[in-house]
């Protein structure tokens, strides 16, 4: 990004993988004037190769999917904020960069100008290349800025503390994602961010590099106000490259240069075969991209499904020599990791320390361990030396432990008799400036690997068999698309719906934002559900209790007072939600008060009066961003612009109001609300300490709003007014129970990871979809229910699953029946015997097990193990830690 | 005396703080070359002996993170 300078040799960033160094060609001297090449000759493993050049390969495929992402938005091109020519006015994502802790200023907060200063004033101003047909050519919205300069302005207070003050300058706040309302709330409420709903609209540069801005409040008042530094939060758009490869893709675009894709099928380009997720797709934020990606996935695998395996190898399996008993025979291999480990650690002598250790057969130092040559070499000195226990003092076992695992498989040893000894991260790395210590420190780590191994037993890795089938529960748009792709990647799908009918909320939807026909696509997809073989449908039918884990689930069914139990695999819970019935606005007192699905009804049913309304206001927010429930319903404001819209075209006279707090028209949403704009449709907003009163007087409806440009109440007869009621999840705690899968404070299902498992639950084998996790609009529920059932293949496809072997194991002697394990274990492994000689003692689930040994700490009979990390071996550890060499 | 550097002995969460010592590793931040890492599955494996037991080898402190 050019805040500081790079080498010509450089890692991309520090989590990059593979973490390897590249060449900047523009800045490599050899490459621009052939000089220098010290690379070259100081590379101890030749890496370096010249000589590189881009080729042009084909690759046959059968589906092709586009994520090729976003370019953020370059304000220097319109520069009325002066971003090229004021060092202090800077991007989002340079601050980004400025907060990260691996950054260039090591996430210390400080000026870009000359004299290097900690800003104490700072002004984040939003919709920079968004929403904006002025200055540049973006009309979108583009979804995500809104957020992320709130978690900005966040951490630079967190970072700086009290001192700092951080101002947003927003037109609409967009917290429309999941929790991100309570974020919002709290920025404002508990950091004392300051959100100003105003466009500056002039930047003048002071002396000092100070920025003097002026802009108008919302009453109307011009004001003038200097800040330290200004932080553009820049938008999304497609790069030209982008736009020039979906021409030669011969694939459609929007109008804002997005991939253009259908409601009802929300991953599919324009063309046969080719898929899209990500930002290409819309602007969106990560848990959407991701959820994007999966349905991607899952809809490029269904024409593959039946190519499924055909590719690939079956790899031979060397059968596991049985060290049980033996002496611990330690073989230790130490690596230079180049000159990453040697450049600071003194190897040799580790090597030659290790040979000292007790048990230690065989040492040898390397290159790098990691290579295919050393692995097969240390498959082979394995065998020859019949070695039964193996410590790598080398990196990092979080990147690599699988690797030598690997080798000590193909050498016939069990994977658990390993150890490593990180002497990169951990040490040479972080250690430069000390060798001697550093050397030291190398060869406690060896001692405390080797003595932890020589006290590991080989540990057996249960085979389970994954029942083939999948039961999805909730027969809404979601679940419906869940089953539709489990059932097109060849597994038998059961759907299990409460109601006489499949549709859920979608019944009640006349027309989605893209003007397609809700309840024509609708019946398109419950005719395709209908006539799958591979889907039976239960009707009429509830959960009644579930049995089993991953791979082997029972679930008992009641469908109309008959029980039965289904065996399945998987479980996608699609449970949705429900729309809110509110108690204000004189809801439910007169006919013409309805809520925003019941005016759908009426235009689904052709209603002929709605073509006579004089008049029709629009209230937002029924429900939603309230104390009860802190939550954006993220579908409202579409949906009202949306019917605003239609009844517009029906009798453009009509008078058409939109009483709302922040219109959250994200993505290319934004255009449907210039268009209402456009159309005539006004909008006022209010706040909720002065919200609308729908009156009843003599059989006529009077809104009062004050609006939000005079600063005063108006009057509007209205012969209709129409509710955007939240939407409320079906709150069940009892299903919740039954998968031990957790809610939140609002009653939504708590995915596995909130960025990068939307789709999942921590839970192995249950998934997740539509708007049981959040509210969403068509679209989204059908992505997340591919996406579920793309997560869910995963498994599937495996046939058979093995449990991890570092999973704890009771002594039933020792324990005292006291439950503790019971109640603190995060995953329901332990649980009481019920039959045998050990009846009422407590046992542990490998399967359900994760190992991380709270059970074993917490057990006062000190009846839990924790296989792989056993007390003996943690003590060993600690025993020789300390040892004088 | 002014030389001396307390021995530390770190119980570190695979999943969080372990991570975080090898970015540090892998951002060359430098610290003092006094600390030995036990890696644990997850802090709730951490029992008090372990403390006890460090402490008693000769640690001059003990760090548990996760």
């Amino acid at each position: 990004m050019g805040l500081v300078k790079r080498k010509a040799a450089y890692v991309e960033y520090p989590q990059a993988v593979p973490l390897k160094y590249a060449i900047d060609a523009d800045s490599c001297i050899f490459l621009q004037k052939g000089k220098c090449g010290a690379c070259k000759k100081l590379c101890p493993t030749d890496a370096i190769d010249f000589d590189q050049k881009e080729t042009t390969g084909t690759i046959d495929v059968g589906a092709v999917v586009l994520s090729p992402g976003f370019t953020p938005f370059d304000p220097s091109r319109f520069d009325n904020y002066g971003y090229s020519k004021m060092p202090n006015v800077i991007t989002s994502m340079e601050f980004e960069r400025i907060l990260s802790a691996s950054g260039p200023t090591m996430g210390h907060i400080v000026r870009q100008s000359k004299d290097k200063r900690e800003p104490k004033r700072i002004a984040f101003f939003q919709c920079i290349g968004s929403r904006d047909i002025n200055k540049c050519d973006n009309a979108h919205c583009s979804s995500v800025c809104c957020m992320y300069a709130i978690k900005e302005a966040v951490i630079a207070k967190e970072h700086a503390g009290d001192g700092l003050d951080c101002s947003i300058f927003f037109m609409d706040m967009r917290t429309h994602g999941k929790d991100f309302e309570r974020y919002y709330d709290t920025a404002r409420d508990k950091h004392g961010i300051n959100f100003v709903r105003s466009r500056v609209h002039t930047i003048n540069p002071l002396e000092n590099d100070d920025l003097e801005i002026r802009y108008v409040t919302e009453a109307g008042e011009a004001k003038t106000e200097v800040y330290d530094m200004i932080v553009l939060s820049v938008g999304f758009e497609t790069s030209p490259q982008v736009i020039d490869l979906a021409h030669r893709l011969n694939i459609d675009l929007t109008a804002g240069n997005f991939c253009k894709t259908d409601t009802f099928k929300p991953v599919s380009t324009s063309r046969e075969g080719v898929y899209v997720c990500g930002a290409f797709q819309g602007p969106k934020d990560i848990p959407q991209s991701v959820v994007d990606a999966s349905a991607a996935a899952v809809e490029a695998g269904l024409s593959l499904s039946k190519a499924r395996n055909t590719l690939t190898r079956v790899k031979e399996t060397v059968p596991e020599t049985n060290v049980n008993g033996e002496r611990p025979r330690v073989g230790v291999f130490v690596c230079r990791c180049g000159i990453n480990i040697a450049g600071v650690v003194d190897v040799p002598a580790v090597a030659e320390y290790a040979k000292t250790l007790p048990y230690v057969d065989y040492v040898a130092d390397n290159l790098y361990a990691c290579s295919q040559d050393t692995q097969d070499t240390m498959t082979d000195i394995i065998k020859e030396k019949n070695l039964n226990r193996v410590v790598v003092a080398a990196c990092t076992p979080k990147t690599h432990e699988p690797l030598f695992q690997e080798t000590l498989i193909n050498a016939g040893l069990n994977k658990y008799l390993f150890e490593m000894a990180n002497i990169r991260n951990h040490n040479s790395w972080v250690h430069k400036n000390n060798p001697d210590l550093a050397t030291q420190k190398a060869k406690d780590l060896v001692r405390m690997a080797v003595s932890k191994v020589a006290l590991s037993q080989s540990l057996q890795e249960a085979e389970l068999t994954v029942n083939q089938a999948a039961m999805v529960l909730g027969g809404g748009i979601s679940g419906m698309a869940a089953a539709k792709s489990l059932a097109g990647q060849g597994y038998e799908t059961h759907i299990v719906e409460k109601a006489p009918v499949l549709g859920g909320q979608a019944l009640s939807i006349y027309k989605t934002a893209k003007d397609e026909d809700v309840q024509k696509e609708l019946a398109g997809l419950v005719a395709e559900i209908n006539g799958n073989e591979l889907i039976t449908i239960h009707l009429n039918s509830e959960l009644k209790g579930v049995e089993g884990f991953v791979g082997n689930f029972k679930s008992q069914i009641v469908s109309g007072g008959n029980e039965s139990v289904l065996e399945h695999g998987v479980c996608v819970i699609a449970t949705g939600g429900y729309p809110y019935q509110p108690d204000e606005y004189n809801f439910g007192k007169d006919p013409r008060i309805i809520t925003s699905l019941d005016l759908d009804r009426k235009l689904i049913d052709q209603d002929a009066s709605l073509k006579k309304l004089n008049s029709a206001v629009l209230i937002q927010c029924v429900g939603s961003r309230e104390p009860d429930r802190p939550y954006c319903s993220r579908v409202c404001c579409t949906h009202s612009i949306d019917n605003a819209l239609t009844l517009k075209k029906m009798n453009p006279d009509m008078s058409v109001y939109i009483l709302y707090r922040d219109i959250r028209t994200y993505g290319e949403k934004e255009l449907l609300y210039k268009e209402a704009r456009k159309a005539g449709v006004i909008f006022i907003r209010y706040s909720t300490d002065n919200k609308p009163e729908v009156k009843l007087t003599d059989g006529r409806i009077v809104v009062r709003v004050t609006d939000h440009v005079l600063q005063l109440p108006v009057d509007i007869p209205a012969d209709l007014v129409s509710l955007a009621t939240a939407i409320i999840p079906n709150r069940d705690d009892t299903l919740a129970g039954f998968f031990k899968v957790p809610l939140n404070e609002d009653g939504f299902f708590v995915e596995r990871h909130a960025k990068l498992g939307p789709s999942e639950f921590a839970t192995d084998g249950v998934f997740l979809c539509g708007l049981a996790h959040y509210p969403k609009p068509i679209d989204e529920s059908i992505a997340q229910g591919n996406a579920a059932a793309s997560r869910a293949v995963t498994l599937l496809a495996r046939k058979n699953i093995f449990t991890s072997g570092t999973v704890a194991e009771t002594r039933p002697l020792d324990c005292s029946s006291c439950a503790v394990c019971i109640s603190v274990c995060p995953y329901s492994a332990p649980s009481f015997t019920e039959k045998g000689p050990f009846a009422g003692k407590a046992e542990i689930n490998p399967v359900l097990c994760k190992g991380c040994g709270l059970c074993v700490a917490s057990c006062r009979s000190g009846a839990i193990r924790l296989k792989g990390f056993d007390n003996d071996q943690i003590f060993a550890q600690i025993f020789s830690f300390n040892e004088a060499s | 005396m002014s030389e001396w550097e307390p021995k530390i002995v770190s119980f570190l969460c695979n999943w969080c703080s372990y991570g975080a010592a090898d970015l540090a590793g892998v951002s060359r931040m430098e610290y003092p070359p006094h600390i030995r890492v036990v890696r644990i599955p997850c802090t709730g494996r951490m029992s008090p002996k372990f403390a006890l037991a460090a402490l008693r080898e000769g640690a001059d402190a003990v760090w548990v993170s996760g």
